[in-house]
């Protein structure tokens, strides 16, 4: 598009940006400062995945987004045809065929792998952040790996639920280092993050945060022993394609309480049923 | 008895009232070392630079880990803070600024063995039961938050908190100082029991003559920020020296 730089971002702030992926990278897990800008979209609506994706992007780049799993609601559709017109890139709602994927609350069924990118939106990076609202205090306690009182919370969690009630966003340690949030991905999605063969980046606009997962990192979700981190999901199979291990969204179909049980990963879901004619 | 902690010369000053001026003591294991005086004269300023949660201008404290003497300063701030959570415990006298009133008790006690690495839910919850029994909490109490708890089981429920990773020091800032006569007592003897049971060196701060003598083996007696007498605890109280102390003894001066 005429005006505007390649991707949007020019390229001393994508230089900046890529410095701190490069830190990320070294310290798997470890929040990264970064200038993050002014973008034309409001907060909460990808901001920091943005300038990530934009800080990346090279002309022979295929773009995936996806929103919640989905590719046609509004936020992913409208990043996608953001980085269509400012950076002239392909765009794809295949997995399998992007090569950077940028996701707001989900990752992808389909295994990636070693040549693409994952980049996570993510509101709020701080896994501490309900523990220690104070953020200089926080950071003491990441450089201390003093993350007691997060297992404090799940002790608490289990001793009034009987189970550890974090159904989406539950913290990981990454590397044997840092707690990490996964940002708010369903417990389903935490498995996936673990030795992934895809780079997966962790862009936060609002909070200026960038973190990362390097390819083939172990990363767990916390837990007890005798108490093990178990991923939920609801026992349906999907109603389209009939999956019954996919990651569902309940849809509410009429008044009278009528519901049906949907692929979360819309191209997952297509694909199968694809297949199946 | 071997050297535990050692301070050297402390001094330290806000702004220009000299809080430490000088002072130099030692802490050997499985003793209680009562720290008196009257109020402003430097006792929380010492226990504080002693645990090592604030750095004196001046003078060094130096800690033995079993092998060697070790200068706090040179520890580095994460071995400190190890230390600090595991083979150090310290005792507020507010309970409500240590404990965290949301979380129940069993994730009070808990909490440090979590910080420790303990990853056994059932484990956790046994060993902060007996930690309730020690106390004298009735175990029931478990899973109830401290914010229903009385001042002197909430002061009890700090205590077990700290003990529970089985310190070998234990910093004590007038400990019953907040709560009632009646209560106090009751507190007292359980820290003088547990003490001795599980061999602690304690340094307990405290204003009151009657609980140092009640628990202390050891006495200092600090005046504006100086050590003006020191000794065994019944030899200091029974007969002595200085006239400050004499004053202290016959309780003149205000806490
Ligand atoms: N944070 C502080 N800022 C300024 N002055 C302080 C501070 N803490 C203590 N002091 C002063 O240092 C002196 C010693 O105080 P403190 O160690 O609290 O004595 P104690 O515990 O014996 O009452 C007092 O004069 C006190 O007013
Ligand atoms: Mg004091």
């Amino acid at each position: 598009m005429k005006g505007y730089n390649f991707a949007y971002l020019d390229e001393n702030t994508k230089r900046m940006i890529r410095r701190a992926i490069l830190k990320a990278v070294a310290i798997p897990g470890h929040q990264i400062p970064f200038a993050s800008r002014e973008m034309p979209l409001p907060y909460g609506w990808g901001t920091g995945g943005i300038q990530i994706t934009a800080a990346l992007l090279g002309m022979s780049d295929v773009l995936k987004v996806i929103d919640q799993g989905a590719d046609d609601t509004t936020n992913a559709i409208s990043i996608r045809r953001f980085f269509a017109l400012t950076a002239g890139v392909a765009t794809t709602t295949h997995t399998a065929g992007a090569s950077l994927i940028q996701t707001r609350h989900r990752i992808p069924e389909t295994p990636l792998r070693q040549d693409q990118i994952l980049i996570y939106q993510v509101p709020m990076p701080e896994p501490l952040y309900r523990l220690e609202p104070n953020k200089s205090a926080a950071m003491r306690l990441h450089a201390l790996a003093d993350y007691g009182a997060m297992h404090v919370k799940l002790y608490e969690d289990i001793t009034r639920f009987g189970r550890v009630a974090t159904a989406y966003n539950h913290p990981v340690m990454v590397n044997r280092r840092y707690l990490m949030s996964p940002s708010p991905i369903p417990a389903y999605d935490n498995p996936k993050l673990h030795r992934m063969p895809a780079l997966q980046l962790f862009g936060a606009g609002r909070e200026q945060r960038i973190y990362a997962v390097p390819p083939y990192t172990e990363v767990r979700s916390l837990d007890f022993v005798d108490y093990p981190f178990h991923p939920g999901r609801a026992q349906h199979n999907c109603s389209q394609c009939g999956s019954d291990d996919s990651y569902l969204d309940e849809v509410i179909t009429d008044n009278d309480g009528g519901r049906l049980f949907l692929c979360s990963d819309t191209d997952f879901c297509q694909n199968r049923q694809k297949a199946a004619k | 008895m071997t050297t535990l902690l050692k301070a050297h010369e402390l001094r330290h000053s806000f702004g220009a009232t000299p809080a430490l001026d000088g002072v130099s003591l030692e802490v050997r294991r499985h003793e209680i070392l009562a720290v008196v005086g009257e109020s402003g004269s430097g006792k929380t300023t010492l226990l504080n630079v002693l645990a090592g949660r604030m750095n004196a201008d001046q003078g060094t404290v130096h800690y033995h880990d079993g092998a060697n003497l070790r200068s706090l300063s040179e520890l580095g701030e994460r071995e400190l803070h190890r230390l600090q959570r595991a083979r150090w415990g310290f005792v507020e006298q507010n309970p409500r600024a240590a404990l965290r009133l949301n979380i129940t008790a069993g994730g009070n006690i808990g909490e440090r063995l979590m910080a420790a690495g303990d990853r056994h839910y059932g484990n956790i919850r046994a060993i902060a039961t007996h930690w309730l029994e020690q106390v004298e909490i009735d175990p029931k109490r478990l899973d109830d938050l401290p914010m229903n708890f009385s001042g002197g089981m909430l002061q009890r429920l700090q205590i077990a908190r700290m003990l529970v990773t089985e310190p070998e020091l234990v910093f004590m800032d007038e400990p019953t100082g907040g709560l009632d006569a009646s209560v106090q007592a009751r507190v007292l003897d359980l820290i003088r029991s547990l003490v001795r049971r599980l061999g602690l060196a304690v340094v307990l701060v405290t204003h009151d003559i009657g609980v140092a003598r009640l628990l202390a083996d050891r006495l200092i007696v600090m005046r504006q920020g100086l050590i003006v007498e020191s000794g065994l605890t019944d030899q200091v109280l029974d007969d002595p020296h200085h006239a400050y102390t004499q004053l202290l003894v016959s309780s003149v001066l205000p806490a």
